[in-house]
């Protein structure tokens, strides 16, 4: 038993790290461009393919890099092709725009990769459990979760001391000021753009060598990164990180006792939140309202 | 007792403090004005009475009752209406569709799904009342935001007149107008007050608008009242000048 | 006296389509759907663009109707109507409860939260293999004749009766709606629409005046969601995922959301398109993304709000 718990803990812990690199991408570009980008997990499938593609030239390592990178090349040139246009006008706008979006990325990733799962095999010496009695354990997944350590740590580093990261902190909370202290707002949401869209590409990376590639694999995180939002307090990327990890380790535990629930449940802790605390676990105050 | 008391309220945002310590006493048929240079905190002041926010200390007393924290539609059934700096209205309606709402509303027919015939006509016969009081009769059909600022501005008063407010807060009622229109809204201010003995409260950036209307000025400078007193008393007044002339210059 | 002509115009073609159909290619069912879906599209359009509220969550509504009329006939009783009224009750209470704990989010946020809650409705349906069929749908279950006394009207078999006791319904929903929308009530709705602020300072408890309209919204889109069951003797789970509430909102946005009409006209050549796309391109997903894309950039007034400016240009 306690062994289960153990394992869909860690499970949790996995998804839930896939989850907090899915959700802090999303914020980022809801917090200063007002977008839900419903095409977030066509860009994570997408992210996985290309690795996947590449990996046999320059290799596990190269593509762990060269795969997001590509990624958010492809979102810069969407945003700046489409997103941009519908900047200021009713979210409604931006929301079918993307929705629309990931119904493309669905259907193109599977027309060029195919509907059936792929393998993207990880170096094996990651791929070998750290001993018997925790097969679960794996030195990949451990890999994966400092993996996503070091870039949550580097994206709060980057938003704090670099000069892009401060301005993009200080559009959130006030973009019309940022605009009159002379930053070009436009590109700065590009950049703040494609930054979202590598996270997304580097968690499509991770979760194809943790399970496979599936044209489906993006929409599958998106609802849960949506609530990981909602639950950890819109506006703040502490409470993003904390929500993603609450619900996916709330949702693996749940799987010990009534596996039917598992996904359920994330969206019963939505509810309760909303109850308890509207804002969120971190929100400030009045940034929903 | 006084129609509207403002007692000692301070309010701050984070450490901005917008407005400290101020206090205010409406009576019944009064026009008072704010007045102050630019950020001196009229419109936070003017928020704290309405309702959008509450002050973070002191409190607000209307018609004998603690308002302090009740929320602004409350406050409008206590009989409080105001009007903003830029026009809140119902853009793509037309101007009689904009003043029947409120007329609706304050009849007390807002869940209503259906009026009877008598119902109707009463509210057809407020709306045209209302209408020929602030000059827009002739533009009833027309639809709002295709309107010039002065017509609109007025069919906003036109919409705060149809809760028959016992108090009217006006936020810059003139703000960005030319001199015609500046004239157009003052007069209707100015019938209001004297003709129809509207209590009026309003916050003014234009000081011969105030001098011209008002019975009391209230004069607000970064965040504190500066000085109180009749439109000569505040004319005169040395603190006033070298902070307008300050800011101007 | 144009608009009358206009409304009495599209009741005529809707009365008269069982005999037009065929003309044109088409057939009962498929006029049967776009009524259905049209009816939903219009029930969204009453929050989204009679309101001015985002609910990008109304496919769960929809497949909660769905799944109580099927329900209801499989286990309770042989009986339509009372299908549906149970199904439309199970909307209800599911809308009530949900549309009080977000009608105080606004914008995007009220979008997101709409999206998330209506996946829980999916999930269960999924996963309650028991009572709902799970992954391949609610079935055993029919639509059953309407017995007014003196006869029975046979709508089983008779797929041009089922259309009319289709319209039937229809009728009676968006006479609703449009009686509802010319009320003083109605014009509160407009208000909050058109600027909130000022609805809010004419005395309008603006939350409460929402979570009204989402819960009509949500009770006609669960009894297009009961006609969809009876319709298809079958209740889907997809029927319930957020890809269905995209699908609504284009065609609200399709049609033109500040038109009455526009969501049928908007559920119409989308349900036709995606018809005829699906038969002869196995790409048809992304060709219905591309025209999100084309709607949003294009026409984000809608057919008919292009019309109409086509019209007085």
């Amino acid at each position: 038993m306690t062994q289960l718990i153990l394992y869909n803990t860690f499970n949790g812990l996995i998804i839930g790290a896939f989850y907090v690199l899915m959700a802090l991408g999303l914020s980022l570009i809801l917090n200063l461009s007002g977008v839900i980008n419903f095409a977030h997990g066509g860009f994570l499938a997408v992210g996985g393919y290309l690795a996947y593609t590449l990996a046999p030239y320059i290799g596990f390592w190269g593509a762990l890099v060269v795969g997001p990178a590509l990624t958010a090349c492809l979102g810069i040139a969407i945003e700046r092709g489409l997103i941009r246009r519908l900047y200021g006008r009713d979210p409604l706008y931006s929301l079918l725009l993307t929705f629309g979006l990931a119904f493309i990325f669905e259907d193109m990733t599977r027309a060029i990769w195919g509907a059936q799962g792929l393998p993207f095999t990880p170096p094996s010496f990651l791929t070998q459990p750290i001993s018997l009695d925790f097969f679960f354990v794996t030195y990949y997944r451990l890999f994966m979760m400092a993996v996503v350590g070091i870039v949550v740590l580097g994206l709060f580093l980057f938003l704090r001391y670099t000069r892009l990261g401060v301005r993009i902190r200080a559009g959130t909370l006030d973009l019309e000021t940022v605009s009159a202290l002379g930053v070009n707002v436009r590109a700065l949401r590009t950049m703040n753009f494609a930054v979202g869209i590598f996270l997304a590409g580097l968690a499509g990376v991770l979760a194809g060598g943790n399970l496979s590639l599936e044209p489906t694999m993006g929409a599958n995180v998106l609802m849960p990164s949506f609530v990981a939002i909602i639950v950890g307090g819109v506006g703040s990327l502490p409470g993003t990180m904390f929500g993603g990890l609450l619900i996916g380790v709330a949702s693996g535990l749940t799987t010990v006792w009534f596996p039917s629930a598992s996904e359920a449940v994330i969206y019963v802790i939505m509810a309760i939140v909303l109850l308890v605390r509207p804002r969120g676990l971190m929100g400030e105050e009045g940034i929903m309202s | 007792m006084s129609l509207l008391e403002v007692n000692n309220v301070t309010k701050t945002f984070g450490s901005l403090v917008a407005v400290r310590n101020v206090s205010l006493a409406v009576e019944p048929g009064e026009l008072r004005a704010v007045i102050g240079p630019n950020g001196a905190g009229k419109t936070t002041f003017f928020n704290l009475i309405s309702g959008l926010f509450a002050p973070t200390e002191g409190s607000i007393s209307f018609a004998g009752q603690d308002i302090t924290d009740l929320v602004p539609h409350r406050r409008v059934a206590l009989g409080m209406a105001r009007t903003f700096q830029i026009t809140e209205i119902f853009p793509e309606l037309s101007i009689a569709e904009n003043v029947r709402i409120g007329v609706e509303v304050a009849s007390g027919y807002r869940l209503r799904a259906w009026l009877r015939r008598a119902e109707d006509k009463a509210i057809r016969d407020r709306v045209e009342e209302i209408l020929s009081l602030t000059n827009l009769t002739g533009k009833a059909d027309r639809i709002v935001g295709e309107l010039s600022h002065g017509d609109q501005r007025a069919a906003e008063i036109s919409m705060a007149l149809t809760l028959k407010p016992r108090i009217l807060l006006l936020d810059e009622p003139t703000a960005g107008m030319g001199d015609q229109e500046t004239y157009e809204v003052t007069s209707l201010i100015r019938r209001l007050h004297r003709d129809q003995g509207y209590t009026i409260v309003l916050i003014e950036h234009d000081m011969r608008v105030v001098f011209n209307l008002a019975d009391l000025i209230m004069v607000l400078d970064q965040g504190t009242v500066l000085a109180q007193g009749t439109p000569r008393e505040i004319g005169a007044n040395e603190a006033v000048q070298a902070a307008y002339l300050g800011k101007a210059a | 006296m144009k608009l009358r002509l206009d409304i009495a115009a599209i009741w005529l073609v809707l009365l008269t389509a069982p005999f037009w159909l065929p003309l044109v290619h088409g057939y009962e069912a498929l006029g049967t759907r776009v009524l259905v879906l049209g009816l939903a599209a219009m029930s969204l359009n009453f929050l989204l663009g009679f309101t001015g509220v985002l609910s990008f969550g109304h496919a769960a509504y929809f497949g909660l109707g769905a799944y109580g009329a099927g329900l209801a006939l499989k286990l309770l009783a042989p009986s339509t109507p009372l299908a549906i009224v149970l199904g439309m009750l199970l909307g209800i209470v599911a809308g009530a409860a949900l549309g009080a704990l977000i009608v105080r989010r606004r914008g995007v946020y009220f979008a997101m939260c709409t999206i998330a809650f209506g996946q829980v409705f999916y999930f269960v349906a999924f996963r309650w293999n028991a009572l709902t069929g799970g992954d391949d749908g609610l079935r055993g279950f029919t639509r059953q004749p309407i017995d007014l006394g003196i006869a029975s009207i046979d709508i089983l078999n008779n797929l041009t009766a089922f259309y009319y006791f289709v319209l039937f319904c229809f009728a009676i929903a968006v006479g609703i709606m449009a009686f509802l929308l010319r009320s003083p009530f109605g014009r509160t709705l407009l208000a909050i629409r058109e600027n909130e602020r000022r609805a809010r300072f004419l005395g309008i408890p603006v939350e409460q005046h929402i979570w009204i309209s989402f819960v009509i919204s949500c009770a006609f889109m669960s009894m297009a969601g009961t006609l969809y069951a009876l319709l298809n003797n079958f209740a889907d789970p997809k029927g319930l995922h957020y890809t269905q509430s995209g699908d609504f909102v284009i065609m609200a946005v399709l049609g033109g959301m500040r038109s009455f009409w526009g969501p049928l006209l908007g559920a119409a050549v989308f349900v036709v398109l995606q018809d005829y796309l699906s038969s002869v391109t196995t790409n048809w997903q992304s060709l219905i993304g591309l025209m999100f894309v084309v709607v949003v950039l294009f026409f984000p007034r809608g057919l008919l709000g292009f019309l109409q400016r086509k019209s007085q240009a």
